[in-house]
């Protein structure tokens, strides 16, 4: 791919949407994340987190459970492989557009 | 992308990057300090506790203080592990409410590990400096908590400015009346500490949900 070409999936590169994926793929596999973690941890309404959510969700990176948990609603929030996947791939379309390899 | 659009676009993809890091580095602090607040609020009603019941000691039974001046050791030896064993629930219940998975299991066992070396380093200390003795005995709880609050200034550097603030409160909470204001330093540290402790746990949580 020349860097001409280099393209950065527009679900992703939204600054709010970026960090969310970044919180929930730096979980390993099948590691998930709660709502109100990430609200707090991203300083985000609450409105604001479901619109992203549902975004992320509508395009298949995410998938989230609501659950009772000792008799309180919890909503768990974890990536999908396709979402992995997309993010991997942003990640690397990311340094070919800064044209530069981050330190390993 | 032509030349003046992929300028545009570098800048863009430099301020993600950056967002990345950021987003990475608070997402792990936040695992890290799960439930701070609660086990400072714990700790610091312990050590009110230690302090009024020393100082209570002192007053009701000075003679059993003069013939048993190492009975600070026993009390700690009931707080202690009340404060270890309440502050792994704490932190292990906040830690579940957050994140499931290897990586929140993993931050919440490094912190147990920061805490346990501390302790360990606290209770070593007094006997490295040689004043394990019947003589010296009323030194070795300040000589403890002093590197307890150490560990809380040397957490909120790593992890939250707050903390570190806190810490130092707790040092002069403690080590101020012991300095300054003889027989009564024993309950004006046990409710300076319980103030300091209080306050701190009100400001960290306002400033953020922990």
């Amino acid at each position: 791919m020349s860097k001409d070409e280099i393209v950065l999936d527009e679900t992703i590169h939204q600054p709010t949407r970026l960090r969310i994926m970044t919180m929930l793929v730096s979980q390993e596999d099948g590691g998930r994340l709660a709502y109100g973690f990430i609200q707090q941890a991203l300083e985000l309404t609450g409105g604001n987190l479901t619109t992203h959510l549902r975004r992320l969700e509508d395009a298949g990176f995410l998938e989230t459970s609501k659950v009772f948990e000792n008799s309180k609603p919890r909503t768990w929030i974890s990536a999908t492989e396709a979402g992995r996947r997309a993010y991997a791939s942003y990640l690397a379309n990311l340094t070919k557009a800064l044209d530069w390899s981050p330190p390993a | 992308m032509q030349s003046g659009q992929k300028e545009a676009a570098g800048l863009a993809a430099g301020e993600s990057w950056e967002a990345i890091h950021q987003t990475l580095e608070r997402s792990h602090r936040s695992l890290y300090l799960a439930g701070t607040a609660s086990i400072l609020l714990l700790w610091g009603v312990l050590t009110a506790v230690y302090f009024i019941v020393t100082f209570a000691m002192g007053e009701l039974a000075p003679e059993f203080v003069a013939d048993y001046p190492w009975y600070h050791g026993p009390v700690w030896a009931v707080l202690g592990p009340l404060g270890m064993i309440g502050s792994s629930i704490i932190g292990h219940r906040a830690g579940e409410r957050n994140a499931g998975g290897a990586v929140a299991r993993s931050a919440g066992i490094r912190v147990f590990l920061y805490w346990l070396a501390v302790a360990t380093a606290a209770g070593l200390l007094p006997g490295v400096a040689g004043i394990w003795n019947s003589e010296q005995a009323d030194h070795i709880p300040y000589t403890v908590l002093g590197v307890i609050f150490l560990g809380w200034v040397l957490f909120g550097i790593l992890f939250r400015p707050a903390l570190a603030v806190v810490g130092a409160a707790l040092a002069v909470a403690v080590l101020a009346p012991y300095y300054l204001a003889g027989d009564l330093s024993g309950l004006i540290s046990g409710v300076a500490v319980l103030i300091v402790c209080v306050l701190g746990a009100a400001w960290i949580r306002r400033s953020g949900r922990l």
